[in-house]
Formats: structure tokens, sequence, C-alpha cells
């Protein structure tokens, strides 16, 4: 049969986003994929050079509209190595809990997105409808709904509300009963399993020479996470280990998987808060004024000349990085260089050539399985 | 107690690294020191400065030998101040990552107090200084990490340094029909912002004043 291209994209429900996935077909068969990316790029990176280091903060909010948390705190820690900044303990409790929380409302938003692709809109009303719980705590740290601005160079903005603990650990628990209804829902239809077993093989040595980590990395077999594997904050004292799923082929891992590791994945997220708010120094249910030594260090507003500060950080989609330059004096406080890692740039022209051999129909099961976010991958 | 690699074991990890870069690699001018970041666990890694045209000799014994698999990022700076011997930089944040292909059913779990030798993830920063040129190119590594090529791809298109050897090279971020030469991220093109960074950057990128100049705070 005659190969053809088809265009998918920049306006389309597999996208998640705006970009183009340009697919050679044979019949209904894959040949070829291209990705093409840059709808909306914004150039952060370029706006950054021009803000000095508290101001790109609210920029980094917006790289990634689904987990804005911890793009910032992602940020944040580079701009400490660049600063040379300590940050205190109870601080570092705080970002904890508040990424972590992110980790579970960015894997919601995934599983209500992804669902509908493949068939089954009852998750999305669900995870939507859970996801607002979690964005109610974090709007209570942050001031806004999904844009928090949270974290500062040397600590946080605002200390933990008072009943916030409490809040939390209800919210949880309510969660984590509901989270059966959906895996109830989900493992046991078998629209839901023949459009994501065996779909989109993908190998963990394959994947890291490309360049992807993160939940789909471990869906392969690895217990690979920067939060251990580098650590910051303080994963070191709680007591948890990455959510890690058994591939089910010898290619690798499958969408299935992928979805596995994500559920498994905010379980883990939930415990960690949950451990956090026992651990946190000072207790989780005092609250210490803004710019209290408990929750903020002063930091220095200006980098040396040839200072250079990165990060290697676990966002929820993969590593992310920033990579910072300090401008020195002549260019009063802002960094002469702002480099952004996004996990989803590196992965989508992965996951193109992942699709080559299967259907059109696998498509959007396979795109949306790695977990696409537009925002970050075109800065 | 969860998961935690040990800072001897970290460091101990980076010196061995450092030394066998060294010793393949000094009389090449490579030069490789373990460093420190600044802030929070203060973890150690391996920092590399290397003459640009070593890096494709550098690169493939670090990725074969050297067990380092993951190319995290790779991106270029220009520095129109720099003097002579500075005009562009390319850094290569590189990673060596403990991982093997798993059988069905299987799960390789890392317990992080027991991880040795290579197995002990590692991060590496390389720096290429390139001299003041109109056109700053340095070694391709696409054949070596599959994961460099669209980090090639974005900083030619973003900062404009070349990679010579890189297949099928095309804007990733700035539309197709950019004008040849564009490269937003070189310091040519300025930001107005409060009066700190004079010029409003053009569409074209062209060096066209706004026709707000002086009137904008």
């Amino acid at each position: 049969m005659a190969e053809m291209w088809i265009t998918m994209g920049p306006q389309h429900p597999m996208t998640h986003g705006l970009w183009t996935l340009r697919v050679k077909v044979d019949g209904e068969t894959v040949v070829d994929t291209e990705p093409e990316l840059g709808y909306i790029h914004r150039g952060v990176e370029k706006i950054c050079e021009a803000r000095d280091f508290t101001q790109i903060t609210p920029y980094c909010d917006r790289l990634c509209y689904v987990s804005a948390m911890t793009w910032a705190h992602s940020y944040i820690y580079s701009a400490e190595n660049l600063l040379e900044v300590e940050v205190p303990e109870r601080a570092e409790y705080i970002r904890l809990i508040a990424t972590e929380i992110q980790r579970v409302t960015s894997h919601l938003m995934w599983l209500g997105a992804y669902s509908p692709d493949i068939g089954n809109l009852t998750i999305f009303t669900w995870c939507l409808r859970d996801r607002e719980m979690f964005i109610d705590l974090m709007q209570e740290l942050g001031g806004s709904r999904l844009h928090y601005n949270f974290p500062r160079v040397g600590g946080v903005k605002r200390d933990l509300p008072v009943g916030f603990a409490q809040r939390c650990r209800a919210k949880i628990a309510l969660f984590l009963g509901r989270l059966k209804e959906y895996e109830m829902l989900l493992d046991e239809s078998t629209v839901f399993l023949v459009r994501t077993q065996g779909v989109g093989l993908a190998s963990a040595e394959a994947m890291v020479n490309a360049g992807v980590t993160g939940p789909n990395l471990r869906a392969a077999g690895v217990n690979y996470d920067v939060r251990w594997a580098h650590p910051y904050s303080v994963y070191d004292e709680l007591d948890w280990m990455p959510s890690v799923e058994k591939p089910s082929s010898v290619k690798g891992a499958d969408c299935y998987d992928r979805y596995r590791v994500r559920m498994e994945e905010m379980v883990i997220a939930c415990e960690m808060v949950l451990e956090a708010l026992e651990k946190i120094p000072g207790g989780a249910d005092s609250h210490y004024s803004p710019g209290d030594a408990m929750i903020q260090s002063k930091a220095p507003l200006r980098a040396p000349a040839g200072s250079s500060g990165f990060h290697h950080y676990e966002d929820c989609r993969g590593e992310s990085m920033f990579y910072l330059q300090g401008g020195g004096e002549g260019r009063g406080k802002h960094p002469y260089r702002v480099s952004i890692r996004s996990p989803m740039f590196i992965t989508i022209p992965f996951v193109a050539k992942t699709m080559i051999g299967y259907k059109i129909a696998d498509i959007p099961a396979i795109m949306g399985s790695f977990d696409p976010c537009i925002g970050e991958t075109d800065r | 107690m969860g998961m935690k690699i040990s800072s001897q074991v970290n460091v101990a990890a980076a010196e061995v690294a450092v030394e066998a870069i060294n010793a393949r690699f000094s009389s090449a001018g490579v030069e490789a020191t373990s460093a420190q970041h600044a802030s929070g666990h203060k973890r150690t890694y391996v920092s590399i400065t290397c003459p640009p045209a070593h890096w494709l000799a550098l690169a493939k014994w670090m990725r074969f030998d050297g067990g380092v698999n993951h190319c995290s990022m790779i991106t270029g700076v220009h520095h129109p101040d720099g003097g002579p011997d500075k005009g562009w930089e390319v850094i290569a944040h590189l990673m060596r990552i403990p991982v093997v292909d798993q059988k069905p059913g299987k799960a390789l779990v890392h317990d992080a107090a027991k991880l040795s030798g290579k197995d002990v993830p590692m991060e590496y920063e390389v720096m290429l200084t390139l001299p003041q040129t109109d056109d700053p190119i340095v070694p391709s590594v696409q054949s070596i990490w599959v994961g460099a090529d669209w980090n090639e791809k974005e900083t030619w298109d973003l900062v404009g340094i070349n990679f010579e050897g890189h297949e099928y090279m095309m804007r990733v971020l700035n539309p197709h029909d950019s004008p040849q030469g564009f490269h937003p991220l070189q310091k040519q093109h300025h930001l107005r912002y409060h009066g700190h960074n004079e010029m409003y950057d053009d569409a074209q990128g062209f060096m066209r004043l706004p026709v707000d100049v002086d009137k904008v705070k």
C-alpha cells in the first residue's frame, strides 16, 4: 500500500498541548514519525536574564501549569547552589510536603487526561474532583490556585497555615481510599487493558540513552530516582522507596506499566507527606511568620561573574534541571544565563520513534502514557 | 531508614572518575577535578574542562568505558565580552545511572547504601570554551548519546553554536522560517525591562529600535 504523511496536531486530542506529530503511515501501520515543537515557545530563558533571582520563580511556575510547584523548586535549588545559600530544615520539610502534594495533583491530571484518550470518561471527572482537594491545600500555601510562587531563595514564602496538617491528613485518607476505586475501575476494564497492555514498549537502557528518566524509566524496572541518587531536600530522612514496576515484555515497559508506576507513586507521595508532617522540626501545627529564621534564611542578591550553579531535580515527568551563570556586579542582580532542561523536550522525540510499528489507533495510548506537557517542552 | 548514599561513597566515586579521566586524557589538555555543589547536601561531582578538539574522543571514552550513559543537558553561552579566548561556552551535563535492561517480571531495586564502583550515580559537568568567532562550532556527540540530539538542536537554534557532524540540524523552538543567523540567546539581542536592559527584542531580532525607545521605564 502507498505510504503517506498524516499531520496530527497542533490541535488534536492526542497532543495534550500544542504541537504537531507528523506520522508516515502504511495503511494503518506507523512507519515513521516526526515531532514538531515550539508552538508556545515564550523565550523564558531570555526573559529570565533580565529578572533578578526572586523574580524568576513565577516564570518557572508557568513553565508547566500542571506541576508549577516542582518547577519553581527545581529553579530554586539551582539558584541556591549558585548563591551558596543554606536553607533551614523546617523550610526543607515544607518544600517536600508542597512538592509531593504537587506530584499527586500532576499524576491525577495525567490520569484524568489519559483515560479519555483510551475510552474511559468517568476517571476524568473523578481525577479532577480529587485533584481539587490537593490544589486547595497548595492554595493555602501559595495563595493562588495553580501558580504558587511559593519557594524563595533560602526558604519558603509562608509557613504551613494553622490547621493545614489536619486538613492534609484528612484529604490524604479520603484520597487513598478513592485511589482503590480508580484501580478497580481501570484494572478491570477490558477496554483499558486491551489498549494499554503490550503497546508502546520501551526498554530501560534505551530510555536512559535517549535521556528519558522519571516514572517512565521506573516503569521499565529500575528504581532510579534523582531524589535518592543526587539527594536534595530531606528525602534522605524519610523512610521511602521510589515506586518501580516490573516490565511486562523483553522489550521493556508498556503503557500499562507506566500507568501502574504512577498510581504507586501517588501512594508513596502521600505517605511521604504524612511522614514529613510528623517529623517536621517545630511541629506541623505551629506557624512561623514570613521571613522567620525557621523558614527562611538570608540570601545574597548577586552572584559573582563566572560563577555557576546547577541542580538535577526529580520533576513529575523526569529529571529537570536548571543551569545558571552569575552575572557579576556589572549586570546587577540578574543571572547571565539561565538554561532549562525540560524532561519532556527530550522525551517527546523518543516517544515519537517508539510509535513506529504500531497502529495509528495506538498513538494516543502511547503518547499519553509518557505524560507530555508542552508548557515545559517549549519554554 | 530510607535511601541514602553516604557522602564518603559519593566523594570516593568522584575521585575514581577524576583519576581515570586525568590518566587517560591529561596529555590532551583535558582537566578533571572533583567539585562540590555549594548548598544543600553539598554533593561532589566531576567537573571537566576539555579542548573542543578532544570532546568527541572524551565523550566516547566516558560513554563506553566510564559508564556515563545519560546526557542530561547540552547548552551554550555567548560571551561577547569574555576576551579573545572566551567567546562561547558549551556546557554538557552528563550522568552515570545504574541501569540494566530487565527481563519480564523482574525489577532492579537498588539499595542506595550498598552501591559501589560504577553503580554509584555520578554527575559530570564538561565545559568547552571557544574563542571569539562568528562561526562557533564543536563536535557533535549525537552519535554517542541519543539524548544529545535534541539538546544540540536546541543549542544551535537558541544560541547559534554549530555542532560538527550533527545529522538533520533544524529549528526546534523558533519558527522554522526564522531568518538565517537569528539565534535569540546571543547577547546582541537585548531585553527591555525597567530600564535595565536597553533594547526591545524585535520579532526579527535585527537591531531595530522600538518606536517607544527612551519613553519606557
